[in-house]
């Protein structure tokens, strides 16, 4: 479903979260944590698996921060628990809609987890990943269906595709960044010494 | 008695006695405490035993009932278990209130001191895991500042999906398909609970990603789990490389508990650079105690002009140091190049070789640089 718009995804997801948890969709809004609605972890698997059927995505087991770490190796965009320069100018490409202000002074990983479980950054997931999934066949346009794990069908000429993975996509966007933007900065004379 | 006063009554509070009395794992020093109720209204338990800084975060959680009381619940059992570990370790009592558990950066809890008493820096070693779900909440401390620990806990009765798919690898769930099919769903939320347990331990929790956690043991006779780590996680904790941690599961009722313990590295935590140049200075004090020697030892005192040091005081006190760290280190020759140099060797000179031979880190320009 690719052109679903926000406040459709947000509608949608915040009734799995309603039914998985057993509350009133009403107590869901898009800064509401889902921790703090009582989701325990393997709720968020729930939660995860739900909404990967429902809106035929493959959601990422890790945040892009992780993704990113094991992409640039240890120390560069955290350190001791805390983002450095490098880990919020990335964290805020990826998420322009952040607050400037939450990245500000200190940032500890344990803040951003709290970040990553707010239903708005869920639903700005799901719409991202969304895009990526065809509502109709490439082959001969017919109406996409889901198959077998994560799989979508042609249900005209019965095409198969597999879904692009969330974990794989983040891993793409973060391999990007670190060629055409941090790269180049990191290499720059002036700056070389403030990398190291 | 216990911590708590007369307010959690030991029904509630079950010592060093996880699930159902049985131990949890083979570690007599630990304690362990679970509980399944609030001993008295959550407010007024939220006044007696939080400490200011905690009870600020009680009052502004915008969270929903549940998960307030089972933060409070996790509070109140922690403080419990923490309590009574320092009062059977080093028969410290201290109020609830006064022990603030605070988390690091990565979320793992931490124990802090917030009254005005003294307070023996061993109590600051205490590792503590805490969990909670579906209205009980357990938590778990050892006083070993190399400690690790993690514990967690899952309702049994909590009706979710089958999440195997997404928790567990092919081999995994492999596993767990080889297993009688009415143990299929008490043992997956075991295995669960295990890595949880091992990302508490560890610190990060499960943030390499669920996969990143492999189970690579499960004994159903013993409860007992090896866990292995991979991908992101192994980039986290290279040392765990080809090893597995070894956590205890079990079940009561309608929970099934984990609990892992470990030594991070050595089990002695590396002392600091004054540690040792404290623990030297002691040493020295009392080798030269009935020496004529009119001026108190100082860190710049130098071993052989000023201390009227000779070659068999030296290996004496060379050996003494080995002994106490329990670490060989190359004295004979940094003794042999101070004899070619010709020059002498001050207590802090000797404080930093120690110190860099314990694997601490070195000091610019100091001379222990041209030593080694």
């Amino acid at each position: 479903m690719p052109n679903m718009t926000e406040s459709e995804v947000f509608d949608k997801f915040a009734q799995i979260v309603a039914k998985s948890l057993r509350i009133d969709a009403s107590q869901i809004a898009p800064d509401t944590h889902l921790t703090d609605l009582g989701a325990e972890s393997l709720d968020l698997i729930e939660i995860t698996m739900e909404t990967e059927t429902q809106f035929h995505i493959f959601l990422p087991d890790k945040s892009v921060l992780e993704t990113a770490v094991e992409v640039f190796g240890p120390g560069i965009l955290e350190k001791d628990g805390y983002l450095t320069e490098d880990g919020k100018r990335l964290l805020l490409r990826r998420m322009p809609e952040a607050d400037a202000q939450a990245f500000a002074g200190d940032v500890a990983v344990k803040d951003l987890q709290h970040y990553f479980l707010k239903v708005g950054t869920w639903v700005r997931m799901i719409q991202g990943l969304a895009q990526y999934t065809p509502a109709e066949c490439a082959a001969c346009g017919g109406p996409m269906v889901p198959s077998m794990g994560f799989r979508m069908k042609c249900g005209k000429c019965g095409q198969e595709i597999t879904l692009r993975s969330g974990e794989e996509l983040n891993r793409e966007w973060v391999r990007e960044y670190y060629d055409k933007e941090y790269r180049p900065q990191a290499e720059a004379p002036v700056s070389a010494t403030v990398v190291q | 008695m216990n911590a708590f006063g007369n307010l959690v009554h030991d029904s509630f509070a079950t010592q060093a006695r996880v699930p159902d009395g049985r131990p949890m794992g083979p570690w007599p020093e630990s304690v362990c405490c679970r509980l399944d109720a609030f001993p008295c209204e959550p407010n007024v338990l939220a006044n007696l035993i939080l400490s200011p800084g905690e009870r600020a975060h009680w009052i502004s959680m915008r969270a929903v009932e549940k998960r307030r009381h089972e933060w409070l619940l996790g509070r109140c059992a922690a403080k419990q278990a923490v309590g009574s570990l320092l009062e059977r370790d080093l028969d410290l009592h201290l109020p609830p209130n006064e022990i603030e558990i605070v988390p690091d950066p990565y979320g793992r809890p931490l124990v802090e001191y917030c009254g005005a008493g003294p307070w023996p820096a061993a109590a600051s070693q205490a590792a503590l895991s805490i969990a909670h779900s579906q209205g009980t909440a357990v938590a778990l401390a050892v006083l070993d500042p190399g400690a690790r620990v993690g514990i967690d806990l899952e309702s049994l009765t909590h009706r979710r999906q089958d999440f195997e798919a997404i928790a567990f690898s092919p081999d995994e769930r492999r596993r767990l398909a080889a297993l009688p099919v009415d143990l299929r769903q008490e043992w997956a939320l075991r295995m669960w609970c295990a890595k949880e347990a091992v990302g508490k331990a560890l610190g990060r929790g499960l943030s390499a990603g669920l996969l990143a956690f492999h189970i690579t043991r499960a004994e159903v006779a013993s409860g007992i789990m090896e866990v292995g780590l991979r991908d992101g996680a192994l980039d986290q904790f290279p040392q765990w490389q080809a090893k597995s941690l070894i956590v205890y599961t079990a079940r009561e009722s309608n929970f099934v508990f984990s609990a892992t313990i470990y030594q991070q590295g050595a089990v002695r935590m590396r002392p600091s650079r004054q540690e040792i140049l404290d623990y030297l200075l002691q040493k020295m004090g009392e080798l030269t105690e009935d020496w004529d020697y009119p001026d108190p030892v100082r860190p710049e005192s130098r071993l052989f002009t000023e201390l009227g040091f000779e070659s068999l005081d030296a290996v004496v006190l060379c050996t003494a140091i080995q002994e106490h760290y329990q670490t060989p280190m190359p004295f004979a020759e940094l003794l042999a190049e101070i004899g070619q140099q010709q020059r002498d060797l001050s207590i802090k000179e000797l404080a930093d070789f120690v110190n860099t031979h314990l694997g601490g880190p070195a000091e610019t320009g100091s001379a222990t640089r041209r030593v080694q």
